[in-house]
């Protein structure tokens, strides 16, 4: 590493991992990435590629078998707030308000009672559910209740973030409005977003880069450059450049028969 | 909404259940013999199913003597103390074993020993450790109320969906405010689920219990009294009675319930 240039902010080198049980599968072989500082990188690949175990093990709730993970130069050991990870399952507080849940990671971090207010009300307003801040999770739909799993992430302000399928449970409509919620949320909040998907257009409509995954055990199959003008519109969605880099990505993932 | 129309169901159901019984006892009391065979000799004047009146005169009077009243207040003593007791116990030792695997093995065997050991078959060993007192009777119905509370905790805590333990942990939670904030929490529904059966069997036990050593006053009196004589309008006064009660403690285990889990979807 020369001089001058910092550290990738989360590298991944040669690792592997596999599960054991009754049917041992290796989740991943060999897979090294770099992420730099401020970049969103898109992570797209067939279901049970290891993506979510790559997610994981950035988290810092598994352990590479092989290889080394490491975040701003540093080695991962264990879960932590400076990497918001948002898990592709539901998992918002049920027994919690909107705002006790945005409040969770200050809470954590012993931010007194009027700055973690101050903190949820804007975060809060910024999803545009400000009538919904003093509701339990089960008023809300399943778009709302995970954007309030995003700002919950956002609340202790991490430089990371950790992104597994989060709109993966939605229809298309709103699915679309999630992903320019989301959009508009990291153009005024740079952040490094490493994001988790199976969809080629939601990749490519968030992404400045989209690496593909191979079917497992997974490893890094292909690399685009996303060089698409921000901010991104309807427009983008249909535009012969979009379009362009969506058939290449699916003939390096092998669908072009 | 749902638990109005709940409240008039149940209402009707025992408005219902009343009639039916003051009916068949204005059919039958005429019937039915008064004199009737009990163990080594007959008993005369009996009335096996009193009328309303019989049962109105009979209430009056154990009203009136305070003999009801008082039994009331000495075995819900009992039944409250020994909830109070057994609840916390099983449910901070539920906790314990439930957060620490190594504990667990160790509680297990003695869970299953106490769950299905009778209550009643305990009673002789704790007279002869506490004495004839109250405090036979009270850690009966606790060491009851504390199996059926240390389950519910135990198994609220093991159930804790992993998601919620990961989330909170990427949040930058340590264990303290994981422990209180997520898994005591999403623990809460069965641990009052499993308070809401102890509250039901603490007075199962009480009452048995003040039958084998019926003393003055207490409802297990009252109807080991109604026994040797025999009195059927005492008896069903003081079943009566008994029976109010668990659905007064039943009621107020509901609402606990409710307010303990009014996060949750829309369920039971």
């Amino acid at each position: 590493m020369t001089a001058g240039t910092p550290p990738p902010v989360l590298e991944a080198m040669d690792v592997s991992y596999g599960y054991s049980g009754p049917t041992p599968t290796q989740a991943l072989d060999g897979l090294s990435l770099e992420i730099k500082d401020s970049e969103f990188v898109a992570l797209l690949g067939p279901v049970g590629c290891g993506k979510t175990t790559l997610l994981r093990i950035f988290a810092g709730f598994l352990r590479p078998a092989k290889g080394w993970v490491r975040c701003g130069g540093a080695s991962i050991d264990g879960p932590g707030w400076q990497r918001g990870y948002v898990l592709q399952e539901e998992a918002i507080f049920p027994w919690m308000t909107v705002r006790e849940n945005v409040e969770f990671g200050l809470l954590a971090k012993s931010v007194a009672p009027v700055q973690r207010r101050e903190a949820s009300d804007a975060l809060i307003e910024l999803i545009g559910l400000t009538a919904f801040a003093e509701a339990y999770p089960k008023e809300l739909s399943t778009g709302m209740s995970k954007m309030v799993e995003v700002v919950r992430v956002l609340a202790t302000d991490p430089s990371i973030l950790l992104l597994d399928e989060p709109f993966g449970a939605l229809d298309a409509q709103t699915r679309q409005r999630m992903q320019d919620a989301l959009a508009a949320l990291w153009q005024m909040r740079r952040k490094t977003v490493l994001f988790v998907t199976h969809d080629a257009e939601e990749a490519l409509y968030l992404a400045d880069r989209v690496l593909v995954l191979s079917p497992r055990p997974g490893r890094v199959k292909a690399t685009f450059t996303v060089d698409l003008p921000r901010p991104r519109s309807f427009e983008t969605r249909f535009s012969p450049e979009l379009l362009a880099l969506k058939r290449q990505i699916w003939e390096a993932a092998g669908l072009q028969r | 909404m749902m638990t109005w129309v709940r409240a008039r169901r149940a209402v009707i159901g025992l408005v219902g259940c009343v009639t039916l019984y003051v009916l068949a006892a204005e059919v039958g009391h005429g019937r039915l013999p008064e004199r009737i065979w009990l163990g080594a000799h007959y008993v005369e004047n009996v009335k096996l199913l009193p009328t309303w009146r019989a049962l109105v005169e009979e209430g009056a009077f154990l009203i009136e003597s305070n003999i009801l009243v008082d039994s009331i207040a000495v075995s819900t003593r009992r039944v409250v103390l020994g909830l109070l007791l057994g609840s916390v116990a099983g449910i901070l030792l539920g906790l314990l074993t439930g957060s620490a695997s190594r504990l667990e093995a160790l509680a297990e065997p003695w869970v299953t020993f106490f769950r299905f050991t009778p209550a009643l078959a305990l009673l002789p060993l704790y007279v002869v450790w506490f004495g004839y007192g109250e405090s036979s009777k009270v850690l009966l119905i606790a060491t009851n109320v504390a199996v059926i509370t240390f389950l519910g905790a135990h198994q609220g805590v093991r159930g804790v969906p992993r998601v919620y333990l990961d989330a909170a942990a990427s949040l930058g939670a340590d264990g303290q405010l994981r422990f209180r904030k997520v898994i005591l929490p999403a623990a809460f529904p069965s641990i009052f689920s499993s308070v809401r059966v102890a509250a039901g069997l603490a007075w199962v036990t009480i009452v048995v219990a003040e039958l084998i050593n019926a003393q003055m006053p207490s409802l297990g009196y009252l109807l080991a009294l109604a026994g040797a004589y025999p009195r059927v309008p005492t008896m069903l006064i003081g079943l009566a009675t008994v029976g109010a009660l668990v659905l007064i403690f039943d009621l107020l285990a509901l609402l606990l319930h409710a307010w303990a889990t009014r996060w949750m979807e829309r369920a039971a």
